[in-house]
């Protein structure tokens, strides 16, 4: 069906509103902290084969792969086969999903009695289960991460609710495989008021303007988001392009692990091999292959596109992404993978060292760019399990005319700090004691890297746990076109007098009167040091971003 | 005689009352020192400041301080620890694929941040005693050494206990006599330290700013005999005598469309509707809210230039169209209308200086709802060939004619203020369609009709001089003083009681702020609770009259939640989720009395009887009627342009004006 040109820019418009309307509900009427206020959860809009045609903007992770995640589901239960109240879930990475804490639901938008969408939103739960609060970093293999959903249909009325008032079947098994139910069970029911509210928008716009003329939009504007990309891409000279990046370290000891990329710009179409990458990983730094195509297109997408391009089907379509079965990016089942945050990060500045080769003025250095997972579980013995997870960044690599913002979430996520007095509030058994920048930690350049920063936790009770993951603790952000590296992060415990240092991946039994102390890194400099203005150098300087010393070795620095 | 003065970006209106006499006038801003336009304003009523017994004034003279970082120069000081928490944030970027993402930067430097040792608990107990020898010993000596303006105090949990910053103040203050402090207990007592500490930063950075602005208005008026009350807007919709601004500029932010909306509320009760979609069309932007009963709702928290700033403000949503609007095609064929601007400079082609892209006024001019010979009542000729070629690439690409893309640039600017207007309601769980749309400003009233058939609304309501309804709403604006405060607990059979123990504390402390201001006379009180599901990080407010407190039960007031929380997310109350609340705002208001009836402005503009209008995609004969010639009772039948001194209005076919008794003009949709 041809549109006319202003319909179809007015209900494209409509379209990307409503995706944009269930991710702030999401947030908004969710209980954990890491939902409500890292916001890390996405929503989206599906048309009815389950490509993405518009999205809530929160989280570049989540947001890559929503339709991939959907098809396995779209398989096994046709849209044909769904009846009102029927919804998908899934959450296991080796049927599509990505790490088991993201649990993505979809519900079918009805009209006239045929399914017109889809309406999806992932969250990332607190707790799924598995062999320990929040995050297990001692996890061999998937099952100990947290409890496996394959793709299911499950119905509202008889899965969910439940007929007699006790709660569906489901709904039951959920809740009883959770440690922090209030706050899990409460997030899956803001997932599902987001996705009543895509159900809803949708089902208006149908009504509004026939369904006709809504297919024909959401067809529209992926083909509309695909020839953007196609457009910026062809701008960039054809070539294979090489980038690799490293992990420090499988936390088993290994030394490296990298992620190999070669980038064919060809025209208007772009492919990414990670042949050569490194061989999975015992741990759970593996990498879904689902994670890997988000982190591809992301990188791709922000380096060489106008950012107001929306993030659909149609911007996948021009980028051909692979991994070899077996490597760190594309794993065998059942390895464990819920730290794949870390090497889709490496794929990502693999992919941006690669593309620098091709447009130098459009990239930036690689910044601390790990996610860093921190968690704080007690179980006490009144009250029962208490939780505190946190996602951390650190310092963004610079570009061609910008320093590298300070102390923000990493490229390929955007979660939000927890605010001081919110923990005061919800936790009995630690306190923070301080949230600083960490001066010295930007890589010097030409423009400097951001800086990391740390926070401090006092213990107040014995037997709380600290469990986290991260990287770059012996490695560090490389700079770019001659910039040095930002510094490295760490994670230490102060214990009468005594600093024990953990590592990048690990869980420690805690004691009344610890100090937990995490300290993320720096992010890597663009262009030569001596290139820097010096009167950039003396208001960092004077702002004690950086020291004195630093000030004046600056233009030897590189 | 009371006089309302509002300066704008680009214009400075003022509206006069004497008796039944209204005045009208619009004069260009000035926008270095803006109260050289006010004055002009005045000379130009020809209104003698001797003369003015209420002078209301709204200006953006805060909210530019903060958008071009002129403010003072202050420091910032914090619990030990956290002395970084302006520059750290909230972690997050705004967006999240830009690869060169800068923070908002804060209004003061990481050098002039400062720490003391201290700490309180979330219930207010000390954890930390302050270290009084360390402040007077490092902190006041740094301080005095600074040459700040103004002090801004941030520390942990200050709103569960003021005593530490209320201690550091009187350290300070002893020390340092003449240097300004805001402390966050004070300026905003709610949790959330970055948020807090943010608003109590920009209030010490624009205070100083706020008090040589109103020092110089104030001695200007003294000097040409003023001796009336002089009073100032908020960003709340009330107004406050100029003095308490000296403590609180902060409330001052935004003010121009808050004054707006006041307005028109004001306008609108006097035809008996309190349920309105107000919104209001200029040069760059369009302000919309949704009013429920003649009261705007609330938003706690707005930001300037990306910087929360945690004070009441009414719940305004502004989207990038205006008349000034440009009309493009983006690298993906698809048609956009703004949000970039053509600004005042060059601005749209048809004011012939040297813009060529087209904006949305080009597309009226195209069309024919603006008339080259009507603008401005006949003040502004404009080029109307400039407006056509502007837009001949546009109707190029676009496979149609220039009348066809100034038709299809008028749909997309109608379709962007209908989100807007869905953010508002539908998005709030209120349905559009149950109110009266009421357009202003000077590009409102040509898109209205436009607007209502979009979304379903069959009533509007034109007010007289569109234009110029922000300087009406400041001079109807009550006194208003809204006081909200952090205050935690699940509900339980307490509660009820409890809040009405803080209401009472609130009203002794409120009223006789009023008292010393001068502000006499019956007042009415307001209360809204914000709560949540526990768990929950978001609330929502709830308005509670506060005489109903002592018959309110627990579970009423959890009803109500539910009630509210179901509007908004479709669900609520499951599995017996229990209600927390976080805090409350308690208001107090003195009322104003009515204004007199404001009439149109003549134009004295000649007109022909008619003019081409394109619309519905052929060419029609609109009526031309002079909107100050629209008696009571007349009914003028679209299509028609209703031309007036500030602004035109558009009356399709199929819709029908009439002014009623107050004033205001009607327009249906027949049938």
């Amino acid at each position: 069906m041809q549109l006319d040109p202003v319909e179809y820019a007015i209900l494209s418009q409509s379209v990307i509103a409503a995706a944009r309307e269930m991710g702030v509900k999401l947030i908004r009427s969710a209980y954990s902290t890491i939902l409500r206020e890292a916001r890390d959860g996405s929503a989206a809009l599906l048309d009815a084969a389950g490509g993405t045609v518009a999205q809530a903007e929160l989280i570049p992770m989540q947001l890559g792969s929503i339709g991939r995640v959907f098809q396995p589901c779209a398989a096994m239960f046709p849209a044909a086969t769904l009846e009102e109240g029927d919804f998908l879930v899934i959450n296991d990475p080796y049927s599509g999903g990505q790490h088991l804490q993201d649990v993505f639901f979809f519900h079918p938008v009805f009209f006239e009695g045929a399914v017109i969408g889809f309406a999806a939103s992932v969250a990332h739960h607190l707790d799924i289960g598995g062999g320990s609060p929040g995050l297990n970093a001692g996890a061999r293999d998937l099952y100990a991460e947290g409890l496996i959903i394959p793709p299911m249909k499950v119905n509202m009325a008889r899965d969910w609710y439940g007929a007699d008032g006790q709660g569906g079947g489901f709904q039951r098994l959920l809740r009883a495989n959770v440690r922090v139910p209030q706050q899990t069970m409460g997030d899956f029911d803001a997932q599902i008021a987001a996705n009543a509210i895509g159900v809803l928008r949708m089902q208006e716009l149908a009504r509004r303007y026939g369904v006709a003329k809504l297919r024909a939009t959401m067809a529209g504007l992926q083909d509309y988001s695909e020839r953007r990309m196609r457009a910026a891409i062809s701008a960039v000279p054809d070539g294979t392009y090489h980038g690799e990046a490293s992990l420090d370290t499988d936390g088993l000891g290994s030394g490296k692990v990298t992620v190999r990329a070669a980038v064919t710009v060809a025209g208007d179409g772009i492919t990414v091999d990670f042949a050569g990458t490194d061989p999975q990983v015992g741990t759970n730094l593996n990498a879904p292959f689902a994670s890997v195509i988000s982190a591809s297109v992301s990188c791709l997408k922000a380096a060489l596109t106008s950012p107001d391009i929306p993030f659909n089907d149609g911007s996948l379509r021009p980028i051909t992404v692979t991994a070899p079965p077996g490597c760190l990016l594309n794993p065998r089942h059942p390895a464990p993978v819920r730290a794949r945050m870390l090497s889709t990060s490496r794929a990502w500045n693999a992919v941006m060292m690669a593309i620098a080769q091709a447009v130098p003025e459009k990239v930036i250095a690689q910044g601390y760019d790990t996610t860093t997972a921190f968690c704080l579980s007690w179980l006490s013995p009144v009250s029962g399990w208490s939780v505190y997870l946190e996602v951390y960044g650190g310092g963004y690599g610079a570009g061609l005319g910008n320093d590298g913002c300070d102390a923000v979430d990493n490229p390929l996520s955007n979660c939000s700090n927890t605010p001081v007095e919110a923990m005061d509030q919800d936790f009995s058994f630690f306190r923070v004691l301080d949230y600083a920048l960490r001066p010295d930690s930007c890589g010097s350049g030409a423009r400097r890297g951001g800086l990391g920063f740390s926070r401090s936790y006092a213990i107040l009770v014995d037997g709380p746990l600290v469990s986290h993951y991260s990287d770059r603790f012996t490695g560090q952000a490389s700079g770019i076109f001659g910039g040095g590296p930002g510094a490295s992060g760490r994670c230490e415990v102060l214990r009468d007098g005594k600093v024990i240092s953990l590592r990048s991946q690990d869980s420690f039994g805690l004691q009344r009167g610890d100090v937990v102390t995490i300290s993320l890194g720096g992010g890597g400099g663009y262009g030569k040091p001596a290139e820097r203005p010096a009167a950039l150098v003396a208001h960092d300087l004077a702002d004690g971003v950086i020291s004195a010393a630093r000030a004046e070795a600056w233009a030897a620095q590189g | 005689m009371r006089v309302g003065i509002e300066v704008g970006g680009t214009f400075t209106d003022l509206v006069s009352v004497d008796g039944g006499e209204v005045r009208v006038v619009k004069v260009p801003s000035t926008p270095r020192s803006p109260d050289i336009g006010a004055f002009n304003a005045l000379g130009a009523a020809g209104i003698a400041a001797a003369s003015v017994t209420d002078l209301v004034h709204g200006s953006t003279v805060a909210t530019n301080a903060i958008l071009e970082r002129r403010g003072a120069t202050i420091a910032f000081v914090a619990t030990q620890g956290f002395r970084d928490i302006l520059f750290l944030q909230r972690h997050d970027r705004r967006n999240i694929y830009d690869l060169h993402y800068a923070k908002p930067a804060p209004p003061v430097r990481r050098r002039d941040c400062f720490e003391v040792a201290e700490r309180i608990a979330a219930d207010g107990t000390v954890l930390t005693p302050l270290d009084e020898a360390a402040v007077a010993r490092e902190l006041i000596p740094a301080l005095a050494a600074g040459g700040y303006q103004a002090v801004a105090i941030c520390l942990l949990s200050a709103y569960a206990s003021p005593q530490h910053e209320m201690r550091l103040m009187a350290l300070i203050g002893a020390a340092l006599p003449g240097l300004r402090i805001a402390a966050s207990h004070a300026v905003a007592p709610e949790f959330r330290e970055y948020e807090r500490a943010s608003t109590t930063a920009l209030s010490a950075y624009v205070q100083p700013v706020i008090d040589g602005y109103l020092d110089r208005f104030e001695a200007t008026l003294a000097g040409a005999g003023f001796t009336g009350h002089f009073s100032v807007m908020q960003s709340n919709g009330g107004r406050m005598p100029a003095t308490a601004m000296r403590s609180n500029a902060i409330s001052a932010l935004l003010s121009g469309p808050a004054a707006g909306v006041v307005g028109a509320i004001r306008q609108a009760a006097r035809s008996g509707r309190g349920n309105l979609v107000t919104f209001d069309m200029g040069g760059t932007s369009t302000d919309v809210a949704l009013v429920q009963d003649g009261e705007a709702s609330l938003a706690p928290e707005t930001e300037v230039d990306g910087l929360p700033i945690r004070t009441p403000v009414l719940d305004i949503v502004t989207v990038g169209a205006g008349g000034g609007s440009l009309v493009w095609i983006d690298d993906g064929g698809m048609l956009r209308v703004g949000p970039r601007s053509a600004g005042a400079e060059p601005g749209p082609a048809c004011y012939g200086r040297g813009g060529t892209q087209p904006t949305v006024t080009d597309a009226h001019v195209v069309r024919g709802t603006i008339r080259p010979d009507a603008f401005l009542g006949g003040g502004m000729a404009l080029d109307a060939e400039a407006a056509h070629r502007a837009f001949a690439d546009v109707a190029q690409r676009l496979g149609t004619d220039v009348r066809g893309a100034a038709a299809a640039a008028i749909r997309l600017a109608v379709a962007n203020i209908v989100r807007a207007i869905q953010l508002v309601s539908t998005e709030r769980g209120r349905d559009p369609r149950d109110y009266a749309l009421l357009p202003f400003g000077g590009a409102g009233p040509l898109l209205a009709a436009e607007i209502a058939e979009e979304i379903g609304i069959r009533e509007i309501l034109v007010p007289p001089n569109p234009g110029v309804i922000s300087a009406l709403g400041l001079l109807s604006a009550d006194y208003v003083k809204l006081r909200g405060i952090t205050r935690r607990m699940a509900l339980d059979a307490d509660t009820p009681g409890l809040i009405a123990a803080d209401c009472a504390r609130l009203r002794t402390a409120t009223e006789a702020e009023f008292a010393a201001l001068g502000l006499d006379g019956a007042l009415e009180h307001t209360l809204e609770l914000d709560m949540r599901f526990i768990g929950q990080a978001f609330e929502i407010p709830v308005a509670v009259d506060p005489a109903e407190l002592p018959r309110l039960t627990v579970a009423a007031l959890a009803e109500r939640f539910a009630a509210a929380h179901r509007r908004v997310y479709l669900h609520g109350g499951e599995a017996g989720r229990k209600v927390e609340l976080v805090g409350l705002r308690f208001g107090v208001r003195r009322r104003l009395e009515a204004l007199p009836e404001v009439k149109e402005r003549a134009a004295g503009l000649r007109r022909p009887a008619t003019a081409e209008v394109v619309t519905g995609g052929a060419a029609v004969q609109a009526r031309l009627v002079d909107a100050a010639l629209l008696g009571v009772g007349d009914v003028v039948a679209g299509p028609a342009l209703v031309e007036g001194y500030s602004s035109t209005t558009w009356v399709p076919p199929g819709w029908s004006g009439a002014r009623d008794a107050a004033g205001n003009m009607l327009l249906r949709k027949e049938g």
